[in-house]
């Protein structure tokens, strides 16, 4: 614990100069990654913005359970349960009445957009009275419980849901009445800006949202209230930390992120059509990849969530493109090698990697490599001794708090 | 440091002025003989688009449809092709898993003129939106009329609810069933089971039967249970709107709990596989009704679809997907060859060849087919056929194509 006090100390103090020049050499590599991004739509075809919205959306969902399950210590399997309940909160809003069979309110779909995530927030406060008393893996089994919930109400309230049999189309995202459609003749350097790029665009938004306020919340003292939390109740009550709270505003969160993962997923697949049995597009295997992206990622990090997304979401995709394209894994019947399968294949490989020899996920061995940089550094004296931490600050001191005090 | 990065930005920079994807897209316009073509037709070729699932639940099937499709492209451009073009298909395998479709559909789309075959319900759900705005003629692998109300959707045979309708007309006929009688159906959760209830739902209502209505998941295989609760309602047939293995399961039930009565199935509940299995002593008493004729039809078309399946030498075992995809790809040809009266090789010019078909012939491997009138299944036809073993594909006839009276008067949901 005191450990843990100093080490909040020292993250505290202001850095000295040599310091801020790696940060700001950090905040030059984001930089240039978004540069890239908001290129990358001049160049792809259609198909890879497509795939790439889909790793975004994943993205999103697993920045979200990063925070609930990393830094907050509480194992969760309820984030399809979110995923529904997000797309569905989105879809009645903004969705107009003509459709006889459904309700719609026909909102500003901006506005319906904001009220699904608060909605999923509330939901997942609504569920604190379990997730305050259970911990660990009874947590993750009673969470299961609301994604058979959602499998009931996707089903039986079809006059939101649009029902299993032919489901119910969201209103397009519109923005001020600018909308997210193939209409207009924008061009940005010769380059028709349609639908593919501009919802590239919106959902390159939200994701670099979700990411900064996740980094906010993390190097906060919310983040701290959590980690105490994770790492030992008494002793976070003790430091005057409401656990209960803390416990329920993780899980609120979360829930949030998940639902506005929700709403990217019903945007993204034009339709809102709940699952027909346990293994749909919210169901539990959703839940399980979700879980896979932050285990790959490294728990309670951030920037690995992202790395996560991408390999989870974005392997199969971006091997059943390439399959078609080259020819490869064109098997078919019995035993053939398809993309899903590889990817499947590969993403299980990552987890039992990173269980066995790298705990600390991809995000761990990303800040090794920055680590020995720093350590270049050191040797050519111009970084004093007190700043040489191989992770200069955010979640890798936390966790070696972790791993020291159990 | 700060060198480096600016070098790098700037050289970001003149890398995004040139090389990027502007003015790649199609081009459209009309050729010498003044047929006019936008997308997915050269000089020379033709090109139509199958998603297909080669890989996951739904293989058999795909594959036989799949296979069915490049036989008629052999036969027909041997035969000349259309508008002096040769046809050709652009296979990719989604596994039947609907976010691989929806980054696929992307890739595929400005390929292709039409789709002569699009695998599955979920599918064709989340390309539905795609599929109207891109005007893409599709033609799904999945028979619900509740697809039918996208103009560009083309459903080769007649629709679930149709199906069960003919098929309990059959069973009355037969005397199986009576007015008033208390009768069962079977269905699984989503749009197929809930199509198939809706036809059930209205022949019931016109014959006061009394339906026992009983919702099951696609993922439940043990349906003994629910077979022995219906026995005690007094059923006197079960309808069926499952999968094969459920099929299966019911049937043997059936006979195990000696109850016997008929059941009657939708095109999809029955698999050959299932002579293999347990249950292959208990399909005595299941009646499967579908408008596509199975592999083993004793009609000239289906022999000659066999023996060229046979020399091609596929190496799965032929199934009545086969048929049905040969059937579908003769469906394209006459809507190609129209189009092509009308020189208009466009998405806007094949729609209105669809509309104009009124007759579609396929050597009777599918009904008569008229798409002149929106909203309605093109054929409300259906054959009556039982399982048996000693044949090729497993089934025969046991009543030829006809349709019901209570199936003319039946309005389809999007039937305007």
């Amino acid at each position: 614990m005191s450990e843990l006090a100093t080490r909040t100390a020292v993250t505290a103090t202001p850095v000295k100069a040599p310091a801020k020049s790696l940060r700001w050499l950090k905040l030059a590599a984001w930089l240039a990654v978004l540069v890239v991004l908001l290129a990358l739509p001049l160049y792809l075809q259609a198909e890879w913005l497509k795939a790439g919205q889909w790793m975004m959306t994943g993205a999103v969902g697993a920045i979200g359970l990063t925070m609930l399950v990393g830094q907050a210590g509480q194992l969760s399997l309820a984030h399809a349960f979110f995923l529904l309940a997000g797309g569905t909160t989105y879809t009645v809003l903004a969705s107009g009445t003509e459709d006889g069979r459904v309700v719609g309110f026909g909102l500003d779909p901006l506005l319906s957009l904001l009220i699904a995530v608060a909605f999923t927030a509330l939901l997942g406060l609504a569920f604190a009275p379990v997730s305050g008393r259970l911990r660990g893996i009874y947590l993750g089994v009673a969470s299961l419980s609301l994604v058979f919930l959602g499998l009931y109400f996707g089903q039986s309230a079809d006059r939101l849901t649009g029902g299993t049999s032919t489901g119910r189309t969201p209103a397009p995202f519109a923005l001020f009445g600018f909308t997210f459609d193939s209409s207009g003749s924008l061009q940005i350097l010769g380059v028709p800006i349609r639908q593919a790029e501009k919802m590239w665009y919106l959902y390159l938004a939200l994701t670099v949202i979700a990411f900064v306020l996740a980094r906010g919340a993390v190097n906060s003292r919310v983040g701290r209230s959590w980690r105490a939390v994770r790492d030992h109740e008494a002793s976070a009550a003790a430091m005057g930390v409401n656990v209960a709270r803390a416990k329920a505003g993780a899980f609120a969160v979360s829930s949030a992120y998940a639902g506005l993962a929700g709403a990217m997923t019903v945007l993204w697949f034009d339709i809102l059509k709940p699952d027909e049995n346990e293994f749909g597009t919210y169901g539990i295997n959703v839940s399980i990849a979700y879980l896979a992206m932050v285990i790959i990622g490294g728990l309670g990090s951030i920037g690995g969530a992202l790395v996560g997304a991408l390999i989870v979401f974005g392997l199969p995709q971006v091997l059943s493109l390439y399959s078609t394209q080259l020819g490869i894994f064109t098997g078919s019947g019995e035993g053939a090698f398809t993309p899903v399968l590889v990817s499947t294949f590969v993403y299980g490989a990552a987890i039992i990697l990173v269980v066995l020899f790298e705990p600390g996920g991809l995000a761990a061995i990303g800040r090794r490599i920055t680590g020995s940089l720093h350590r270049d550094r050191k040797k050519e004296g111009t970084l004093d001794e007190t700043a040489a931490f191989p992770g200069p600050r955010g979640d890798a001191d936390h966790r070696r708090v972790r791993h020291q005090g159990g | 440091m700060k060198q480096r990065l600016s070098l790098a930005l700037a050289a970001m920079l003149i890398i995004a002025a040139c090389g990027t994807k502007a003015g790649e897209s199609g081009s459209s316009g009309s050729d010498a003989s003044g047929v006019k073509t936008d997308f997915g037709v050269t000089a020379s070729d033709i090109t139509l688009g199958v998603m297909t699932d080669m890989t996951g639940p739904f293989k058999n099937l795909s594959i036989g449809i799949t296979h069915g499709n490049q036989l008629w492209v052999n036969d027909f451009n041997a035969a000349g092709g259309v508008c002096g073009r040769k046809v050709g298909l652009q296979v990719v395998d989604h596994a039947y898993k609907a976010d691989q479709a929806k980054t696929l559909y992307p890739q595929l789309e400005p390929k292709v003129l039409g789709f002569v075959q699009v695998v599955g319900s979920p599918i064709m759900a989340a390309l539905k939106q795609n599929i109207q705005s891109d005007k893409v003629t599709t033609t799904p692998a999945s028979w619900s009329s509740e697809l039918l109300d996208n103009p560009y959707v083309m459903i080769v045979g007649t629709t679930y609810d149709v199906e069960m309708i003919d098929g309990m007309s059959y069973l009355q006929d037969q005397g199986m069933i009576k007015d008033g009688d208390t009768v069962g159906h079977i269905y699984i959760e989503g749009e197929y089971g809930a199509n198939g209830l809706r036809g059930s739902r209205y022949y019931a209502q016109q014959h006061h039967l009394n339906l026992r209505e009983v919702k099951i998941t696609s993922s439940d295989n043990d349906l003994t249970n629910i077979v022995t609760g219906l026995r005690g309602e007094g059923v006197k047939a079960i309808m069926l709107t499952t999968t094969p293995a459920q099929t299966g399961s019911v049937a043997a039930a059936n006979k195990a709990l000696g109850l016997n009565v008929p059941l009657l199935g939708n095109n999809p509940t029955y698999d050959p596989v299932l002579l293999n299995s347990p249950a292959a002593n208990a399909l005595d008493r299941l009646y499967v009704v579908a408008s596509s004729v199975p592999y083993s039809a004793d009609i000239p078309k289906a022999k000659e679809v066999s023996s060229k399946y046979k020399a091609a030498a596929f190496p799965e075992p032929p199934n009545a997907g086969v048929d049905y995809g040969y059937a579908v790809a003769e469906v394209w040809g006459t809507v190609l060859k129209k189009a092509c009266d009308n020189k208009d090789l466009t998405r806007d010019g094949i729609l209105r060849a669809l509309q104009q078909t009124t007759s579609a012939d396929t050597g009777n491997l599918v009904a008569a087919l008229d798409f002149s009138k929106a909203g309605a299944p093109p054929t409300r036809q259906v054959y009556v056929a039982q399982a048996d073993a000693t044949v090729e594909g497993g089934i025969k006839y046991v009543k030829p194509l006809f349709e019901a009276p209570e199936a003319k008067g039946y309005v389809a949901p999007h039937q305007k």
